[in-house]
């Protein structure tokens, strides 16, 4: 791989991360609260769902968002040897859907989330911050933090 | 709809504690072979975005939104760590990606959903809507 052909892959990664490089992810947690919901109801949620949305995104807030397919796999053990059909955990917990927000503060994330359309009927929204730090090397900083300590 | 791709599949990685009875050592790999996989995939143009989640963070629920509640959510093996968004075309990739995850040898679990080209909130109900008249 020659040079020119490195920086422009580096470029397209860096490109890639900075889509998401902060904000925060909205989870919408999804428990077929709606099958309670006759026609109307439902007319009515859509309406308000799609108007709630609309201005959302007009705010620029929004950098991406999509419902997910109910349906999917579950891939564990080594090698990915078991692959498994959804649903996945109880219904209550699948996540029927994902806002990735351009927000500044993690209370300007929550505010949003608080006027997700259908939390009156029991909807539930997880607000997560995005990281740029792996689970896994933050934890081995704090092992060496702590070993650090231990033979100060 | 103001998104990035229309199409494609997302990884969720479940579980955020399958890395705490690693070594230092088997932690470093784990978190470079990570890194590189994401790195590859990105070269490849198949990952289009994909980040670690905070572990800390609020759950929302009731009529509006009164209900807020602190992270760690639901059991911390059902936790989500973190996200891939894949422009793949079919299950079948998603699912051989999700399998070179290098958490899976610890314990991590990799969900596979398709994306839907419609809206997160409006798309579901609007299933519902169908199938409800059909």
């Amino acid at each position: 791989m020659g040079i020119q052909q490195a920086i422009t892959n580096e470029r397209k990664i860096m490109n890639a991360m900075k889509m998401s490089k902060d904000g925060y992810l909205l989870l919408l947690h999804t428990d077929e609260w709606w099958n309670g919901l006759g026609r109307e109801e439902l007319e009515k949620y859509v309406a308000q769902s799609q108007a709630w949305l609309e201005r959302l995104m007009a705010s620029g807030k929004v950098k991406g968002g999509q419902a997910l397919a109910r349906n999917g796999a579950m891939v564990s053990g080594q090698n990915g040897h078991s692959i498994t059909d959804g649903p996945f955990a109880e219904s209550k917990e699948v996540i029927g859907g994902y806002l990735l927000l351009d927000v500044e503060t993690f209370e300007e994330a929550v505010a949003i989330a608080k006027t997700v359309p259908g939390l009156a009927l029991g909807r539930k929204v997880e607000v997560r911050p995005l990281t740029n730090v792996c689970p896994a090397e933050a934890r081995l900083e704090e092992l060496k933090r702590e070993e650090e300590l231990a033979t100060a | 709809m103001n998104t990035q791709m229309k199409t494609g599949y997302m990884l969720l990685f479940v579980g955020t504690d399958w890395h705490k009875g690693l070594s230092p050592e088997e932690m470093q790999k784990v978190s470079e072979q990570w890194m590189a996989w994401f790195k590859r995939l990105t070269e490849q143009g198949k990952a289009v975005a994909g980040h670690p989640l905070e572990r800390d963070g609020k759950t929302v629920s009731g009529k509006n939104g009164r209900v807020v509640a602190d992270g760690p959510f639901a059991e911390s093996k059902e936790a989500i760590g973190g996200y891939f968004l894949l422009d793949v075309a079919t299950m079948d990739e998603a699912v051989a990606i999700a399998r070179e995850c290098p958490g899976l040898a610890y314990g991590a679990k990799v969900e596979v959903r398709a994306v839907r080209a419609e809206c997160p909130l409006a798309g579901e109900a609007e299933t519902q809507l169908t199938e409800a008249t059909a």
